[in-house]
């Protein structure tokens, strides 16, 4: 049976719709399990008939935009009371995005600037902020999470077309399909001797699927369950479970194993930027959606699963260690040196070096990874769309840290940071609103 | 009685909008309004920014449009700093918005119009879109989707991304286009036009099946803004056109954009209203888009195009004011972006790394960029201070242009409508889809 989504524009730019709608044909398999009861860019119900339906009716809400006016609020509130899951889609409800620079100033300074100084305007006696039907300004953007409950985040801007797919797919409850009876761990090199989990590494072979081409322990790299789940489990499934039972103390290697775990095994759309904070799993399985993701495996493995997405729900910030330059080709440590910061526009860096190294301001090591790097495929610096990846922080000086530490730049972190006439443009141009530093 | 109607949201629309009608108890149509409740003041955040980052920020105005409002802020910097930018980077612009043009309006045309007219006016609204068009004609819905994706996929090879692009900079553009992927497209660009062509006779079909409607509902005579090359159709590089609503032309260099672009703030509305300056307001009120640029143009750049344009131009006068024939409008552009697009992929200047000036300095000075995007006229007006930040910008966007113009022919229609029952006798056709 298809299953009820709705789609909720607030203040913004059409383009996490347009990223949904680059899917193209991807689309076609997926509209039949969707049934669509309110997407006012595409389809005609009113804001009417979304209001007069039962509490909890629709089982996904999309909420995307700016809370940039009441009327932006008030439809985020009623997105809440209708549907089960809350997505906060795109970096305008996760973070506030550009719009969020305008915190920067009085509320009334902005209106002035529009509907009152701007050089066009030609009945200045009569002009100011239109009131008449008008739904009237915030005075601040906040983030979407700071007004109502959200279950799961897709950042970017625009989220990728992929990322949303795969999250709608994840949410409809599609589940990981045991693939072969034996684990991993059967025809593991170092099953006899030199086992990773027995030294005390993360190693998913107990839980995973047998029969891989390149086994990643041939190079004394742990499994991280790219077949997905066995039918059987192996034996050393308890050490395993004692581990992701403490997942705190894991070495930040192990961490990064878990993550490939959740994307690849669970097929959490992870690395798109997508991220839990609800309790996702209970709430599906309480919508009567008939298969969770978790479904048809066996209990050891249910029951890692169950702690790793405990654990994800509880500590976002897990989902932050990766960062775009941990997924750019561009080479760091390179024959290129920051001797001083430059613009954008001067000359044109070359397509091998790292962007800082070549003396560019690129937000790379600040912000978090799953954007694909599409921005440096085209020769132009990483502008941080998909977020931080630490909060509440100033970004720049974080920036001037992290640069004149792992990367090859000759000035020390006071000289950067004095070279960036436009901070918060640079560091904080899509998560103003929701650095806490600033209110 | 006084009776209010009320809709909304306005749905398939980029944007939020609602509209209101006010009839008094003798059945005359008192007021209509066009309310647009939303609005994110661009003007004033990208003050204090560097001004090369404007483009990077400007793109999220529209995610629809996001090329133009990516040029056309580079250029306005360009224009302030005095810049210069070496041919190919020029034409890289011309194919990126081209490109954009092409996708854009066949967005337009498949998923947000064309489910008025295949299901008709008075289909089920849990029908009327775009997921019933595909399930109901699926080689329809698969070709627009073909096209849309060629088109946007030809934005994220030159732009980095086809939502919000990245790849233009003050001085040119960062990269040349890699020649396999200039080679993988140029492959698909013939069967691209094949399909245009079968939208073309669609999009006849439509007009004719619709022929009561166009020639009669909506005709209002109203001012156009559009952009032209010396005449001919452009939606890049050119200056500003005035079309009074007797056919008069008058150009205007972009720079002089104040002695013809009036800007009205309205009471009920935070898109504003838009009117041609020498003829005040509210008589100077005009429309930009798609009818406003073939109106506008003597011709267009290219010879299927030119052809349609003027076949459409025999049928419904040298200027039409029928909102209608927008979408006819729309289908000629599209033809004009498919033929743009081959010429200029065949063109070896688009792999050319000579793309960047590399000698870029920032100058205190003022730059007026202008562009046609898929919705109108698009204008950045940035004031840069020495070392080339952003003091204060001033935008005229193109779906504002049109804001005045839409609720001027929706109160001419709510008469029609309400006062002539001008509905009753239409002729209209039987859906395509039932």
């Amino acid at each position: 049976m298809a299953v009820k989504v709705a789609f909720m524009q607030c203040s913004d730019c059409w383009g996490c719709h347009q990223s949904l709608l680059n899917a193209h044909l991807g689309l076609l398999p997926i509209l039949p399990a969707l049934d669509i009861v309110y997407w006012p860019a595409v389809v005609d119900f009113k804001y009417d008939s979304l209001k007069a339906r039962p509490e909890g009716d629709i089982l996904v809400g999309f909420v995307e935009g700016s809370l940039r006016t009441n009327e932006d609020v008030e439809s985020a509130k009623l997105m809440r009371q209708k549907c089960q899951l809350i997505i906060s889609f795109g970096s305008c409800s996760c973070y506030g995005n550009v719009h969020g620079l305008a915190n920067f100033w009085d509320i009334q300074e902005v209106i002035n600037r529009k509907f009152k100084d701007a050089e066009s305007i030609t009945n200045k006696d009569t002009a100011g902020e239109p009131k008449e039907h008008m739904p009237g300004f915030t005075s601040k953007i906040v983030p979407l999470d700071e007004v109502i409950k959200v279950d799961a985040y897709i950042a970017g801007c625009p989220p990728k077309p992929e990322a949303i797919i795969s999250a709608v797919t994840f949410l409809l409850g599609q589940k990981p399909q045991p693939k072969a009876d034996l684990a991993f761990c059967n025809d593991c090199v170092l099953r006899e001797s030199g086992c990773l989990l027995e030294k005390g590494t993360l190693c998913f072979g107990p839980i995973t699927s047998i029969g891989c081409s390149l086994k990643c322990t041939n190079d004394g790299k742990p499994c991280v369950g790219c077949l997905g789940p066995s039918t059987t489990v192996d034996i050393r499934v308890n050490k395993l479970g004692e581990m992701v039972k403490n997942i705190d103390s894991l070495s930040s290697g192990d961490k990064k194993n878990l993550y490939e775990f959740l994307a690849l095994f669970l097929n959490v759309p992870l690395m798109a930027g997508f991220d839990l904070a609800g309790d996702i799993l209970k709430q599906i399985k309480h919508s009567g959606t008939p298969q969770t993701p978790l479904a048809d495996m066996p209990s050891d493995t249910i029951n890692i699963a169950s702690s790793i997405m405990t654990y994800l729900r509880d500590h976002r910030e897990f989902l932050e260690i990766s960062n775009v330059c941990d997924t750019c080709p561009r080479i760091i440590n390179s024959k290129s040196q920051m001797t001083r910061v430059k613009r954008d526009y001067e000359g044109l860096p070359n397509m091998d070096d790292c962007f800082i190294e070549q003396g560019y301001l690129c937000a790379g090591p600040i912000t978090k990874a799953g954007c694909g790097g599409l921005c440096i495929r085209v020769n132009s610096p990483c502008s941080g769309c998909f977020g931080q990846t630490e909060w509440n922080v100033d970004q720049a000086e974080r920036f001037a840290e992290i640069a004149t530490k792992g990367f090859n730049v000759a000035l020390s972190k006071d000289e950067l940071l004095s070279q960036i006439k436009d901070k918060i443009g640079f560091a904080e141009k899509f998560t103003l609103a929701a650095n806490k530093n600033y209110r | 009685m006084v009776k209010e109607i009320e809709v909304e949201p306005v749905t398939r629309l980029e944007g939020h909008g609602g509209l209101r009608i006010v009839i008094d108890d003798d059945g005359k149509v008192k007021d209509a309004q066009f309310n647009i409740s939303s609005t994110r003041f661009f003007e004033k955040f990208c003050e204090g920014r560097y001004c090369e980052h404007v483009p990077r920020i400007t793109p999220r105005i529209c995610g629809i449009c996001p090329i133009p409002h990516h040029l056309t802020p580079t250029k306005a910097v360009e224009d302030a700093w005095g810049i210069k930018i070496p041919e190919p980077a020029y034409k890289l612009r011309q194919l990126l918005q081209n490109a954009k043009q092409y996708s854009s309006h066949v967005l337009h045309f498949y998923a947000l119009a064309a489910p008025d007219f295949l299901l008709g006016p008075f289909a089920d609204p849990a029908l009327r879109n775009v997921v019933h068009v595909i399930t109901k004609m699926p080689d329809v819905g698969a070709m627009a989707l073909k096209m849309m994706d060629f088109g946007q996929k030809l934005c994220a090879e030159i732009g980095g991304k086809s939502v919000h692009p990245i790849s233009a900079i003050v001085g040119g553009m960062k990269k040349p286009m890699d020649e396999d992927a200039r080679d993988k497209f140029l492959k698909q660009v013939d069967e691209q036009i094949e399909f245009t062509k079968k939208t073309v006779e669609i999009g006849l079909k439509v007009v004719e099946d619709y022929w009561d409607v166009v020639a009669n509902v909506g005709v209002v005579p109203t001012y156009y803004v559009g952009m032209t090359k010396n005449g001919v159709h452009d939606i890049y590089d050119g200056d500003i056109r005035i079309v009074t609503p007797d056919g008069k032309k008058i150009d205007y260099d972009v720079h002089d954009y104040l002695d013809a672009l009036g800007e009205h703030i309205p009471d009920h509305s935070y898109a504003t209203h838009m009117y041609y300056k020498p003829a005040g307001y509210p008589e100077g009120i005009y429309r930009a888009n798609c009818l406003a640029m073939t109106n506008a143009a003597d011709k267009m750049a290219t010879p299927l195009a030119d052809e349609a344009l003027k076949a459409m131009k025999a049928k419904i006068g040298e200027v039409s004011h029928h909102t209608f024939a927008y979408h006819w409008a729309r289908i000629i552009e599209t033809v004009e972006a498919i033929e743009l697009i081959k010429k200029y992929l065949e063109d070896p200047d688009i792999v050319n790394p000579d793309c960047k000036t590399l000698d870029v300095e920032p100058r205190e000075g003022v730059g007026v960029g202008v562009t046609e995007a898929p919705r109108g006229l698009l204008l950045y007006n940035i004031w840069s201070d020495a070392e080339g930040i952003c003091k204060k910008l001033n935008l005229l966007v193109a779906t504002n242009h049109n804001i005045a113009g839409i609720e001027k022919t929706l109160m001419h229609v709510a008469k029609q409508v309400f006062e002539d029952k001008a509905l009753d006798g239409l002729k209209l056709p039987d859906p395509w889809i039932k």
